[in-house]
């Protein structure tokens, strides 16, 4: 088998998906090979069973780690999210202190470094970022915005979580017209263009903090009622299920207890997405100017406010908060998408 | 299929009920007093009750609701408040603007779908990982940072460097049969916006199509056909492609719709009239009727959007017209 086959350029030697040519016998070599591993990774998971004491078996999270771990977009974006959320809670913390913030200087105080012509200044020492119009400090600001976006993305999802983890099990569950109408309410749901129905809902509850919270919030459950439906239906027919039930469990104690728990893989994959979306969400309708009302700084907000400077000449301050806002939300996409992959049984080598 | 386009119909119709329930309990249950609101800060309390009586708000809910659709029916969508201009009217005014805007990002992000079976194809080298990482950064990117960024490259850069306005930064032309660009200037207006939110699409179809290709090829009915000596092409063209692409297909095709609320920011963005930027000036003015109808009109094309989908889904995929 040859690297140089123009027909499979690229491919290892190794690769199951050979081209037909070779397939018998690379195929051969392959399931060789895969049956050894296999066989091993038995042996070690026995091994590991065995021994007992502090080792653990090989369970679906030692196994998605196993796999994401190969993928380096994923731990990319492990790397961001940890980042995001440490900064974001040190913010958040750092809020209800007397100070008020954590960042080099005040968020809202004006005057630093401002120019003759009221155009803030370029990156420097004191100020790493540079100044707005008015001389605020840019990544003090870009700092202190971290927790808008990440209180936004845990309780908008936290709330659509709870509705569709509760709205999701008991359709899957119960089936019949329970299922129907919990389902069809759902469609309507999808049926507007997300954005757009966050939109009207701001438009109608009026701009502020907690209405952000509430429109990406109550909009969202229908994905995951949705995912956790379908999981639901195939996990309910599984004998552990119905073991609980002869046992005399309780509807509420054999979803929540023993079905939900069950089903929650791909939950935790939307959850990564669903906190990259809102946190988009958020930019977007500050963006807009119907999100986060100043003086808060948002990313969305700074991204807005600093358009007309940036096409005047000091690109620093849209800038910055320009890259936070996608890096964040690359780390979540590439992190959920990592998870995907690792937990999906079809993509399993 | 009968069945299938009956079932699917049925959905259609209990989907377009609650979407317009969900609009006027929006419109009219919420935001205060829709009275006081057209008849302005200073109108008299008997001023108030005679525009009550006119729209109607003096009688029962499901009766007001009843009316509501029937407006609708009749393509009433109501009044701006701001413009004292018929909202359906503006509608019509703005839409081809948006719709060719959608049409070329969906033509612009079935680019991804040759760059995801490539990506696929050739898992785990370098170019598989260039495309993938690359898509990854490029979703990632807020469509609104995304436009400020093009319009910075390819419309101010580009001018100081070829010494050419190639492409204009804002506005839209004037077209041939409400969609056509009439003219290279006005093809030119369109490039940029187009570019900037089908863009954002390519990146997420290469990498859908990335994973159904990988997907698909892993299948037992590949191996067979690798088996019975079957060239690698022909494996690819024949027994892999459509079965990988026709999951993506629905996504894009899906996306029409989820285009038209991409298509506010864009707009937005390149100040080109459309439906999203009649929004978002509805928005300043909290022109409710205007937002209304708006987010009305781009639900009704994304569930129609969605509807055609499916049926061709299921004309092409007998599959889906036996699941439940």
């Amino acid at each position: 088998m040859s690297f140089d086959d123009p027909r499979a350029p690229g491919r290892s030697a190794h690769d199951p998906l050979d081209d037909g040519g070779n397939v018998i016998v690379s195929s051969g070599a392959v399931d060789a090979r895969d049956a050894a591993e296999v066989a091993g990774e038995r042996l070690e998971r026995r091994h590991e069973e065995q021994a007992g004491d502090g080792k653990r078996p090989l369970t679906l999270w030692s196994d998605t780690w196993r796999r994401l771990k190969r993928n380096h977009l994923a731990l990319v974006g492990l790397g961001i999210i940890t980042v995001f959320m440490i900064v974001g809670m040190i913010q958040v913390v750092a809020w209800v202190t007397p100070k008020g913030y954590l960042a080099p200087y005040p968020p809202n105080a004006t005057n630093y470094d401002l120019s003759p012509e009221g155009r803030g200044s370029p990156p420097s020492w004191s100020h790493p970022f540079g100044t707005d119009y008015v001389g605020r400090d840019i990544l003090s600001r870009t700092l202190v915005a971290t927790r808008i976006s990440l209180l936004v993305g845990v309780i908008a999802v936290a709330i659509a979580l709870i509705i569709g983890l509760v709205l999701g099990p008991i359709s899957g569950y119960y089936g019949g017209w329970v299922d129907s109408v919990i389902m069809r309410l759902a469609d309507i749901f999808f049926a507007f263009p997300y954005i757009l129905f966050v939109l009207l809902i701001m438009v109608v509850l009026g701009p502020g903090f907690q209405n952000v919270f509430i429109a990406i919030g109550i909009l969202g459950w229908a994905t995951y009622a949705r995912l956790n439906r379908g999981s639901v239906l195939s996990v309910k027919a599984m004998e552990y299920v119905e073991a609980a039930r002869a046992q005399g469990a309780s509807d509420l104690r054999v979803i929540f207890r023993h079905v939900l728990p069950n089903t929650m893989a791909p939950i935790y994959v939307a959850i990564a997405m669903g906190i990259g979306g809102a946190i988009v969400t958020e930019a977007a309708l500050s963006y807009l100017g119907i999100g986060i009302q100043p003086p808060d700084a948002s990313w969305g907000k700074m991204i807005s406010d600093y358009l007309s400077y940036f096409w005047a000449g000091s690109w620093w301050m849209l800038t910055f908060p320009s890259i936070a806002l996608t890096v964040t939300v690359f780390g979540f996409i590439s992190f959920g998408n990592g998870l995907r992959d690792a937990t999906d049984p079809k993509l399993k080598e | 299929m009968v069945t299938y386009v009956i079932r699917r119909l049925i959905q259609l119709v209990i989907v377009l009920i609650g979407v317009t329930v969900i609009t006027f309990v929006i419109m009219f249950a919420i935001p205060g007093d829709p009275a006081q609101q057209l008849a302005g800060k200073n109108a008299t309390p008997e001023r108030i009750a005679t525009i009550r009586t006119q729209l109607g708000l003096d009688q029962p809910i499901y009766i007001q609701y009843y009316r509501f659709v029937g407006r609708l029916v009749r393509g009433d969508l109501g009044e701006s408040y701001q413009l004292q201009k018929p909202v359906l009217q503006m509608i019509v005014e703005n839409a081809p603007n948006t719709i060719q805007l959608a049409v070329a990002a969906v033509l612009i992000e079935l680019l991804g779908i040759p760059l995801g079976i490539y990506s696929a194809l050739r898992q785990f080298t370098f170019w598989d990982t260039a495309l993938t990482t690359t898509a990854l950064i490029i979703w990632g990117i807020p469509v609104f940072v995304l436009g400020v960024f093009m319009q910075w490259l390819f419309g101010l850069k580009l001018q100081e460097w070829t010494g050419y306005n190639v492409f204009p930064l804002t506005g839209a032309g004037d077209n041939v049969l409400g969609v056509i660009p009439a003219s290279w200037s006005s093809l030119a207006t369109l490039i940029l916006p187009a570019v900037t939110l089908g863009l954002i699409e390519v990146a997420y179809i290469s990498y859908m199509q990335r994973a159904s290709m990988l997907e698909v090829i892993r299948a037992d009915y590949i191996r067979t056909a690798r088996a019975k000596g079957v060239s690698e092409g022909m494996v690819v063209r024949k027994h892999a492609f459509k079965n990988a692409v026709i999951p993506v297909m629905t996504i894009a095709g899906i996306d029409l719709g989820a285009l038209m609320g991409g298509a506010i920011l864009t707009e937005t963005v390149f100040n080109r009239p459309g439906i999203g930027l009649m929004i978002y000036q509805a928005i300043g003015a909290r022109d409710l009727p205007v937002v209304a109808g708006g987010v009305l009109f781009a639900t009704l094309v994304y569930v129609f959007a969605n509807l055609f989908v499916d049926l061709g889904y299921a004309w092409v995929d007998p599959r889906i017209r036996l699941e439940g």
